[in-house]
């Protein structure tokens, strides 16, 4: 054991009198290193606050679409759909909308004329809209029981409408369908999961059909499954919506194109992390190249050390030591300043910073990281030390071979 | 066959080279007892090179024997002979090769490495060392801050920090001015006891007289091997080796 801290302590002083010459051949590992961590880390930090949204919206929400059979215009579901689709096995919440056709939202009279040319969608939206689409409102309050009932003139705005009509929370205001007021009673978070909502205006079915001739029935269904029942839901959506009926019905799921931009930049992900490992390699060359050179420049102390004793494994031992505590440090130096790369760019571009990403490269598991053990870090630190003792063997095994009677010049 | 000696060589050549066979020491016996003295003296392309690292256990016979403290250094493995050569062997040399990134205490310690000491035992056994040769106070000096005869001396207490049995010198005054090279022969000079046997490789005859006994050698063999008075002078006449490696009474050669 003793001899081990020998050999160390011998190894280390070694690097530390050659302290630049360190520092440089440190460079190898430090770039590879933190370029692996960097490359992992940005990109699952980029993806990272689409990660966190999905697992906050959750993937199992399901949009199923009123096609109609060939030919038929404005196509809805029949009045029943919503009860037959919640007793569907799997199903956890249902909400219907309707989109009420030909109706020009504008907010006040004058502009009519601009909003005809860019029309606001109008839908009608249940009870259970927010509870499905898991948001908030951000001011105000929902259609209420009596709203329903009586097919009251109110409606609740997606947050960009409110934007654009320059509403201010809390103000009581009208706007303007199809030139009949509407008392707006409240705002709607973003809705991440259909972004379509954020530009509409939300009316009860009553008022619709009253106003509008727009009929009670739905045409659009949103439905939360069970998280392990969701392919199993969407299969059997379309039977429950139409008893076996010619209507087609369309089914999505919205998550679905998140989650494969959240997965898109994998590619890039392996790009540059194999340019750590390239890196690393041309490191290890420069690692062998400089120790090599070393050698000869030790040769002296070599020879020193053999005279007094130390036989060629532990000059082995040395040498390939110093190879090692090289990239030892150099890996450790890489994984800091890759995550200050991580750090300072997910400050610069407003991400929320990965710092723990397991690194899952072509994996179809989603999410690709979880909180847990950094693998990145270990897996960078254990390419920077496979590096350096395959670089530090050819210059270990040179000083071994060296003849301590060629180096002494003695006589 | 071993006699108890400390060193002995019987019948010992070392050859060089494949298709043309130099011999740098041919069919050389001697032996060296514990707490002799002995100076090896010899012209250049004389052997005494040769013979240092075969004393030294840098080298190995091509033919013959030789035993260290009894044991037969052919018969030994890389490691083991590192072991015994760091356990019985001191080395001192003319470029003192110092390690130049250490300092002095850290030289001397360097001999005590990989020996199981812990490091407050090895400090204190170095600076006992560097305190034999007055060097105590500079410990912490690197090389480049030591004059020639203050590194000498560090390279001596390198050498005898790990209590050899042997003290074997390449030249320790070649590199020395001669107030320097007087200082470290009177160190060596003290150094000598019944447990510590110097041998000194030199061309320097002044260096060689300081010893007890002088052995010449001359074309890979030993011409003379004499016991010297304290002036430095043949005690008697010693035998000069024939070709047969058996002695003749001539006069013994004094090499310049």
């Amino acid at each position: 054991m003793r001899s081990v801290l020998d050999l160390v302590g011998v190894a280390m002083s070694g690097l530390t009198s050659r302290f630049s010459r360190t520092l440089l051949i440190m460079l190898g590992p430090i770039i590879g290193v933190s370029a692996i961590v960097a490359a992992v880390g940005l990109t699952e930090s980029a993806k990272g606050d689409l990660q966190a949204d999905l697992a906050e919206l959750g993937t199992n929400l399901i949009t199923a679409d009123a096609a109609g059979s060939f030919g038929a215009q404005n196509p809805t579901f029949p009045e029943d759909v919503i009860e037959r689709v919640e007793a569907l096995g799997g199903v956890q919440s249902v909400t219907g909308t309707l989109a009420v056709e030909g109706v020009i939202t504008a907010p006040y009279d004058a502009a009519a004329t601009y909003y005809t040319a860019f029309p606001t969608p109008v839908l009608t939206a249940d009870a259970n809209f927010l509870d499905v689409m898991q948001i908030e409102l951000l001011s105000g309050r929902w259609l209420n029981a009596r709203d329903y009932a009586v097919g009251a003139r109110v409606a609740v705005i997606g947050i960009d409408i409110a934007n654009e009509f320059n509403y201010r929370a809390g103000e009581n205001r009208t706007l303007l369908l199809s030139g009949l007021e509407y008392g707006i009673i409240g705002v709607y978070d973003n809705v991440r999961l259909a972004d379509s909502f954020n530009t509409s205006v939300l009316i009860p079915p009553l008022t619709a059909d009253n106003d509008f001739d727009a009929g009670l029935e739905t045409n659009t269904l949103y439905v939360r499954a069970d998280p392990d029942r969701v392919v199993e839901v969407e299969d059997n959506l379309p039977v429950a919506i139409n008893l076996g009926g010619s209507e087609e019905v369309n089914t999505s799921i919205p998550s679905d194109a998140l989650e494969a931009s959240a997965k898109a930049d994998s590619t890039l992900q392996v790009i540059v992390a194999s340019m750590g490992i390239l890196a690393l390699v041309v490191g290890g060359v420069g690692i062998a190249n400089v120790m090599s050179i070393s050698v000869i420049q030790r040769s002296a102390e070599i020879g020193i050390r053999r005279a007094l004793g130390h036989g060629r494994g532990l000059i082995a031992w040395q040498f390939l030591l110093e190879a090692v505590a090289v990239g030892f440090f150099g890996g450790l130096a890489g994984v800091g300043v890759g995550v200050f790369i991580v750090v300072f760019a997910s400050r610069i571009f407003d991400w929320t910073h990965v710092l723990d990403p397991i690194l899952v490269i072509g994996s179809t598991e989603f999410p690709s990281h979880t909180m847990g053990l950094p693998t990145v870090y270990l897996l960078g630190m254990g390419a920077a030390l496979i590096t350096s003792i395959i670089a530090g063997l050819y210059p270990s095994v040179k000083a071994a071979r060296l003849e301590p009677l060629e180096t002494l010049r003695l006589g | 066959m071993p006699d108890g000696s400390l060193l002995q060589l019987e019948e010992v050549s070392r050859i060089y080279g494949d298709e043309v066979k130099v011999h740098a020491l041919d069919r050389v016996s001697m032996t060296i007892e514990a707490g002799e003295f002995v100076s090896i003296v010899g012209p250049s392309g004389s052997g005494k090179s040769t013979m240092l690292g075969l004393l030294g256990l840098l080298d190995l016979p091509t033919l013959g024997t030789m035993w260290v403290t009894g044991s037969s250094v052919r018969d030994l493995s890389d490691f083991e002979r590192s072991r015994l050569r760091g356990d019985v062997v001191g080395f001192i040399f003319q470029q003192f090769h110092l390690i130049p990134h250490l300092d002095a205490r850290r030289n001397v310690e360097t001999a005590l490495l990989y020996r199981n000491l812990s490091p407050t035992e090895r400090r204190r056994r170095a600076m006992e060392a560097l305190d034999i040769v007055g060097l105590a106070p500079r410990s912490d000096h690197r090389p480049v801050q030591l004059s020639g005869g203050e590194q000498q001396r560090v390279a001596i207490a390198r050498a005898i920090v790990t209590e050899p049995k042997l003290l074997l010198a390449d030249e320790p005054t070649g590199a020395l001015d001669s107030t320097n090279a007087a200082n470290v022969m009177q160190i060596f000079q003290e150094l000598h006891s019944p447990l510590r046997a110097i041998a000194i490789v030199t061309h320097d005859p002044a260096v060689a007289a300081t010893a007890q006994r002088r052995i010449s050698m001359r074309d890979g063999r030993i011409v003379a091997d004499e016991m010297l008075r304290s002036d430095g002078q043949p005690a008697s006449y010693g035998g000069t080796m024939g070709d047969d490696g058996r002695g003749t009474l001539t006069a013994p050669e004094v090499e310049g």
